[in-house]
């Protein structure tokens, strides 16, 4: 005879609730109602009752396979600890590199570089006013640069990434480098840091170069020559950190990502690449902001979600395809200037739901980061406090260790409903490319943002030291911001103008006219055609300036 | 503070000076000249009768069309077209004011950077402080600086509202309508508003397919208009991001005053003070208007298409704040409506109405209502009233639309026709 | 809205010069100056010294709002040059974002009214703006009754 299956839900359970609430009810006096950015009603306790524990297949399962709520890997953290990869960018290549090798020593497993302000604009160094040259970032702007800022540096064995969008003149310096040394391209790994253009458009301006539509173009480019010709390299990185901090709520962070991947891949799907061949190389990188629980929540619903996407709109059956991979970094926007040392508090809440919420990658901000560049100081502290996480609070012991609260779990599936209602809406709208020309998504996010700032104002969200456990501090105290040597960014200037007059002047010029051509020609790869005016010596603002007079000057939509 | 009185009329010597240095091209004189017309100080009016001589040979190229369209970033490519054809133009962009605080953001010039840094353009941004049918209450003014200051071509950019953006017609020679794809699908399109009163249709942006299909309902639409002498209304298809099309859209334009003309407004100004100053079918009409004798109100002028009526108010035209009523003020606009729609002599009967009150009146105000033909076709047309204190303060904005019978006016004696 | 209030409202240019993108600071101020009813005319970041002077000239501004991050701010005084060259002397200039100290007092001797830091209440910077553009036009239209 059958036995009875067991009720799901004991009677004692239902009864409990009920004497729970009537206590909680008398005891609490005044309770105002409590709602997380993403706008969902928390409420005081989380019980059995908040799931359905018959769903453990579809909405928990295991890591490494589907629904991959907790987590991509079957080992996660265990096996392999995430990326610490901590960003840096200053002055010249020579003090890059000096820095970078510092790094590197005290225990950072990869390279991150972040070039000049003038650099992400577009420009050579010889463009623009010198006061305004690496100031936060290193002024690289050709193949001869990027070979002095990885001096030293095996680039068979070393993860880079390089915060460098289209048309990724830095990827093609490193590249020519790599040939230069005899380095084969195929051992070559790392990421195109924030390739992503949407984001760009949307919400940073800064790494917005080239019309939308030419940027859309070379973006596929870049993703299949990556494919061809660069196996471990990781053409695309899609952002939602950006979008985030500029007010977007943690569920409409990541929808407008994945809405985002999901126009790339219909992209590269048009451009006849397969699912499998191009979905293992997507990346992912988003906030972390002090919503503890949300975070986590967030990065678990949309692992199920991109697990569900590649499988049943693109037919993916290599399981690479359906890790939702990502790199975050803790939200400098939830940083404060005053009482600065308290960022270090912050930062470390950040970075744990970040490891709880398990990423693959984590940057965590230097304190200093509200007031500017971060100092060498900060920097040692943002990794120090990872290493502290992991091997003296030992969060990584467990994977998912949060796995199973009625709170998580239940939270999780109320952040899916809300990021795929945000997806539909940007599907109805045509997909993410129609729905930022029209203004849709950067209208979404300044709501957002207003009714956030809106909370700050009202007090209702407090923000210690600042609208809350405010102190007389000295509010005059204004650092002196970091300059890079001005004689040394002199010499810098003097190198650069030598060198281009030694260059080939023919090989320059008819490389940047391949440029040219294979921008307005369907059957050439730009991206390809950027690599070789790499080596042949071309620099970072002749090639931008080449695209954009060809695709047009990127303009973003900015409405205030 | 009486800002009608002359008390700060500038010396001629200084106001011949400053003249000869608009003329000459002087761009600082030029900005002030537009800041003193916009803002109705004390020499804007000598400052206008004195270039007026100069005025009326700019062409004057209106764009407007529905929010989104992309006028700012086709004003851009038009701009760089124009430029490397070795033209000078002057552009005016108008953004609304806000209705709660008055201010505004004048973002129409972001889109233009590219252009607007070449020296041959100069760009001023308007706010509509209020003002409806997508201009501000000034442009005219200042267009004419613009032109009196040797600008071959004086680009003016609408608002944006949409349908109630018609004021363009009366300013401009030459009307461009920038058309999103998708418009086509709005059978509001058919009915008087911006697309009745395009010269020239742009269908701007979107992907091929979708552009193909508004231009062709476009076309259609244009099949069941009458054609324009001289002109039939072309429908041009443009990307302003990349530039496309629009060398052929300058073309166009450039035909179009060939065939129409430039300094259209500057003749419509003239007609309109040689007119004799009521004209005899009209006055008849006036007479035979109880209404209007009952409010006491006094027709000034009426023209072919235009009409200028005074009313004082007295104290049956207060309301119980003892202020203007407003259905007072509606009646004074609606009867100059009424004798411009019915000036040519034809019956017209009124289809809609709508005024804004912008404010507050009092006993001895003296209000002064003039309505203006934005557009005529056989069936339809559509006029604006403003109505001013005697100071010039704005009153009151009015938008109306009348169906043109077949029947016309019986001479003065005779009974009137039955309706 | 009459013509009282309506004529010669304060016209500020709101713009970033320099390098950086961060324009969320910048769009705040502008929308802000909006709602305290002033007439702003903003330009995206990256401005060139000589675009922002000929705008300002076209545009025939009270006061100019520059927002500056990183060590755009160092490139300030070549702006005052700029505008004084060009006749635009009398154009009030404020400076607002991350400034350091040693920085700020060069930028006052160059001819800029005030820097705000980040912190800076929005209606204070509305009311320093105000002022400013009301001193500014009472010289330039001096037959007019500014009384409002």
């Amino acid at each position: 005879m059958n036995k009875p299956l067991p009720d799901p839900v004991p009677a004692s359970i239902e009864e409990a609730q009920v004497r729970w609430q009537s206590q909680y009810d008398a005891q609490i006096g005044d309770d105002a109602p409590v709602h997380n950015r993403s706008g969902i009603p928390i409420r005081p306790l989380y019980t059995p009752l908040d799931i359905d524990a018959a769903r453990f297949d579809q909405d928990v399962g295991y890591p490494g396979e589907p629904p991959f709520t907790r987590g991509i890997y079957a080992t996660m953290h265990r096996g392999r600890t995430w990326t610490q990869r901590q960003l840096i960018g200053l002055g010249t290549p020579a003090t890059y590199n000096e820095r970078l090798r510092d790094i590197l020593a005290q225990g950072a497993s990869a390279v991150s570089l972040i070039p000049c302000n003038s650099v992400f604009r577009g420009y050579d160094m010889d463009e623009v006013d010198e006061e305004l040259l690496g100031t936060c970032g290193v002024v690289c702007n050709s193949a001869d640069h990027m070979d002095a800022c990885l001096a030293g540096v095996d680039l068979a064995s070393t993860s880079c990434a390089m915060n460098d969008p289209s048309p990724f003149t830095l990827l093609a310096f490193m590249l020519a480098t790599a040939r230069r040394r005899g380095v084969d391209w195929r051992a070559i790994s790392g990421t195109s840091n924030q390739s992503d253009c949407l984001s760009h458009y949307v919400a940073n301006h800064m790494f917005f170069r080239i019309a939308l539509p030419g940027a859309r173009r070379i973006l596929v480019d870049h993703i299949a020559w990556c494919n061809e010709h660069l196996p471990r390299w990781n053409p695309l990185s899609v952002v939602g950190q950006h979008m985030q901090q500029a007010g977007a709520t943690p569920a409409e962070a990541m929808a407008f990502t994945l809405s985002s991947a999901i126009q790339y891949a219909d992209d590269c799907v048009a451009a006849g690449m397969s699912p499998d061949a191009f979905l293992p190389r997507f990346t992912f990188f988003f906030d972390i902001s002090l919503s503890f629980f949300e975070e986590i929540a967030k990065f678990r619903a949309g692992r199920r979600i991109w697990a569900r996407v590649t499988r049943e709109r693109y037919g993916a059956r290599d399981p690479r395809s359906w890790r939702l991979k990502f790199h975050a970094q803790t939200s400098g926007v939830d940083l404060t200037r005053q009482q600065p040392l308290n960022n270090i508090a912050r930062v470390t809440a950040q970075a744990m739901a970040g490891i709880f919420g398990g990423l693959q990658s984590l940057h965590t901000d230097a304190y200093d980061e509200a007031l500017s560049c971060p100092t060498a100081y900060g920097a040692r502290i943002a990794v120090a406090t990872q290493n502290i996480l992991r091997e003296e609070a030992h969060l990584t012991d467990v994977i998912d260790p949060l796995g199973g609260s009625y709170y998580v779990e239940a939270l999780t599936n109320e952040m899916e409903e809300r990021i795929v209602a945000v997806m539909d809406d940007v599907e109805a709208a045509g997909g993410m490319y129609r729905a930022v020309e029209a203004g849709l998504v950067q209208r979404r996010i300044g709501e957002s943002a207003r009714r956030f700032q809106a909370r700050i104002d009202s007090g209702e969200q407090t923000v210690v030291g600042v609208n809350a456990y405010t102190v007389d501090e000295d509010a005059s105290a204004r650092p002196a911001l970091p300059k890079p040597d001005a004689a040394l960014m002199r010499a810098h200037l003097d190198d650069f103008a030598r060198w281009k007059t030694r260059r080939s002047q023919s090989a320059v010029g008819s490389a940047l006219d391949s440029v040219a051509r294979a921008a307005h020609s369907r059957d050439q790869n730009i991206f390809g055609a950027v690599v070789a005016a790499a080596e042949a010596g071309c620099t970072h603002g002749e090639i931008c300036g080449s695209l954009r007079r060809e695709l047009g000057f990127g303009h973003p939509l900015i409405a205030v | 503070m009486k800002r009608g009185e002359a008390g700060a009329v500038a010396p001629a010597a200084r106001l011949a000076a400053r003249v000869a240095a608009l003329r000459s091209g002087d761009r600082a004189t030029l900005a002030r000249a537009i800041s003193e017309v916009e803002n109705r100080a004390a020499g804007a009016r000598a400052l206008l009768e004195a270039i007026a001589p100069d005025v009326g040979t700019a062409h004057v190229i209106g764009i407007t069309g529905p929010p989104g369209a992309g006028k700012s970033t086709l004003i851009n490519a038009i701009l760089r077209e124009l430029v490397s054809r070795g033209e000078r133009v002057g552009v005016v962009a108008i953004d609304p004011s806000s209705s709660l605080s008055g201010g505004a953001v004048l973002g129409d010039r972001v889109r233009m950077t590219d252009a607007s840094a070449a020296e041959a353009v100069f760009i001023r941004s308007l706010a509509s402080r209020g003002n409806l049918g997508g201009l501000a209450a000034t442009t005219h003014g200042i267009v004419d600086v613009l032109d009196a200051a040797g600008f071959p071509i004086v680009i003016v950019e609408t608002v944006g509202a949409g349908q109630s953006d018609v004021d363009i017609a009366a300013l401009a020679d030459t009307a461009v309508v920038v058309c999103p794809p998708g418009l086509g699908d709005d059978v509001q399109a058919i009915k008087a508003g911006i697309l009745e009163i395009g010269d020239v249709l742009v269908v701007n942006k979107g992907d091929v397919a979708h552009a193909e299909r508004t231009e062709r309902e476009l076309k259609d639409m244009l099949h069941l208009r009458k054609a324009r002498e001289r002109w039939s209304v072309p429908v041009v298809r443009t990307v302003a991001t990349t530039g496309e099309g629009v060398a052929r859209l300058v073309d166009l334009v450039a035909k179009h005053a060939q065939a129409a003309g430039v300094g259209k407004r500057v003749r419509a100004r003239a007609a309109a003070s040689d007119a004799h100053a009521i004209d005899a079918p009209a006055h008849a009409l006036a007479q035979r208007d109880r209404y209007l004798r009952f409010l006491g109100i006094d027709v000034v002028h009426v023209g072919p298409g235009t009409a200028t009526l005074r009313m004082q108010v007295r104290a049956v035209h207060l309301n119980f704040n003892g202020t203007g009523h407003g259905g007072a003020i509606f009646s004074l606009a609606d009867s100059a409506f009424g004798l411009a729609s019915n000036s040519h002599g034809i019956v017209a009967a009124a289809v809609d109405a709508h005024i804004t009150y912008q404010v507050a009146v009092v006993e001895g105000d003296v209000l002064t209502a003039r309505a203006v033909e934005v557009s005529r076709r056989p069936k339809f047309a559509v006029y604006r009233v403003d109505v001013a204190r005697a100071d010039g303060t704005p009153v009151s904005s009015f938008t109306g639309s009348v169906y043109v019978t077949r029947r016309t006016h019986v001479p003065a004696g005779e009974a009137p026709a039955s309706p | 809205m009459n013509a009282d209030t309506m004529r010669l409202r304060p016209k500020v240019l709101v713009t970033k010069i320099g390098l950086d993108g961060h324009d969320r600071g910048s769009r705040i101020v502008a929308a802000h100056l909006r709602d305290a009813g002033m007439e702003v005319v903003y330009t995206p970041p990256w401005q060139s010294i000589d675009a922002v002077v000929k705008l300002a000239l076209e545009e025939d501004v009270d006061v100019i709002g520059v927002s500056s991050l990183a060590t755009d701010h160092l490139i300030v005084p070549k702006l005052m040059r700029a505008l004084a060259a060009a006749g635009l002397g009398d154009v009030v200039v404020i400076v607002g974002g991350i400034v350091p100290d040693e920085d700020e007092k060069m930028l006052v001797d160059a001819g800029v009214a005030r820097v705000f830091h980040p912190g800076a209440s929005l209606d204070d910077i509305a009311t320093f703006v105000a002022d400013a553009a009301a001193r500014v036009r009472a010289i330039r239209f001096p037959a007019e009754d500014l009384a409002r």
